[in-house]
């Protein structure tokens, strides 16, 4: 699928065929996609634990339900449970920033060497940062969760579903007996989605110009409809939700897989 | 336990119906049986739709409260009256799920698993 497309695709797909099994060469994919995401410092902060519900015992599966998870938690048979390791600076200090430098990534060009790391990014930026936890904390997870967007679109790209959910942190570290530095942030459902692949069409989004400016905050970002136009045939901007015929796949889910209306 | 009035009558009833209407578009079918069910729930937990959905939620400063505790009770009376109920496995499901959709509609987020 182009880029463009995966892009329009995209939406949190909240039914799943409960009994398909997800190929573990798709799962792996999506680790991947996760994997090569950008990340700051090249430190790469997040961190996954893979469950097949299936496997997991009822007494856990049950632990790890939230009151507004716990149908999705059902229903998925794969869960993704992502974490943020904030320990990760202090175990590598400037190392990975020293290969960016060997790997022509961080050039002399743009000031940067072996010895700047050294003596001055590691010491005196990254090991003060890892210091002043709210910055550290709100710098690393949004780290994480550019990974965990690469995962999102790695779903659907496999011609999966997916959507994010935030579990219960202390009961997730638990379960999964993470290292005390872990924080927990999302679990991502995926499977074969029991919905069709529009779920409905596009979820509704803000307009363009409240979120985006020029220069500065009092000039929105003028928005071409020409460009808008090509992104429609590119199938990234789709049609808006609810699509005709919503309701009643609603409601025929409803009935199959037994659930209230 | 017998109501004190048609359960029709209730505000919590009507807020259910027309929460149907809303989310579906349509008349929500066989009103009748959906009413007769919820009339059973509620001489199962013997208490009248507008008390077993006051009972799930209080009113705070700026806005109302689920209480965790009282929804976890009805939800798990809710899986009870379900059970008891007569039919297929199915068939219970739709009855418990009918309880779901009243508690639902008038605000109290309840989820009962797959049942299909």
């Amino acid at each position: 699928m182009e880029f463009k497309e995966v892009v329009g695709r995209r939406r949190s797909i909240r039914f799943f065929e409960p009994d398909k099994p997800v190929e573990r060469e798709k799962i792996q994919t999506i680790l991947e996609t996760a994997r090569l995401a950008s990340s700051a410092v090249n430190a790469h902060w997040l961190r996954a634990i893979v469950v097949e519900r299936d496997k997991l015992p009822p007494e856990k599966l049950n632990q790890l339900k939230t009151p507004v998870a716990a149908l999705t938690l059902d229903l998925a048979p794969v869960h993704i449970y992502f974490f943020c390791d904030l320990g990760i600076v202090k175990k590598i200090k400037g190392s990975r920033l020293r290969e960016l430098v060997d790997a022509g990534a961080l050039a002399p060009t743009h000031g940067w060497s072996h010895k700047f790391v050294d003596d001055f990014v590691y010491p005196q930026i990254l090991e003060p940062m890892t210091n002043n936890l709210q910055g550290y904390l709100a710098a690393a997870m949004a780290d994480c969760g550019g990974a965990a967007q690469n995962a999102l679109l790695a779903a659907f790209d496999e011609g999966l579903g997916a959507c994010l959910n935030t579990p219960n942190p202390m009961l997730t570290k638990q379960v999964f007996g993470v290292p005390e530095d872990w924080v927990s942030l999302w679990v991502m459902l995926v499977g074969y989605p029991a919905e069709s692949w529009e779920a409905g069409g596009q979820r509704p989004r803000p307009p363009f110009e409240e979120l985006y400016f020029e220069g500065d905050v009092n000039t929105p970002f003028k928005r071409d409809p020409e460009v808008v136009e090509k992104l429609k045939k590119a199938n990234m901007i789709q049609a808006p939700a609810p699509l005709p015929g919503r309701m009643e796949e609603i409601r025929m889910l409803a009935q199959r897989l037994g659930l209230p209306e | 336990m017998v109501l004190a009035k048609p359960i029709s009558e209730y505000e919590t009833v009507q807020t259910w119906l027309q929460g149907l209407r809303a989310q579906w578009g349509v008349e929500p079918d066989n009103v009748d049986a959906r009413l007769d069910m919820l009339r059973h729930f509620c001489e199962f937990v013997e208490r009248d739709p507008d008390a077993v959905i006051a009972d799930c939620s209080r009113e705070v400063e700026g806005g109302k409260r689920i209480r965790i505790k009282s929804r976890r009770l009805y939800s798990e009376k809710i899986a009870e009256f379900q059970s008891g109920a007569g039919g297929d496995a199915r068939a219970q499901a739709r009855t418990g799920n009918l309880v779901r959709s009243f508690m639902i509609h008038n605000g109290i987020f309840m989820q009962a698993g797959v049942q299909g």
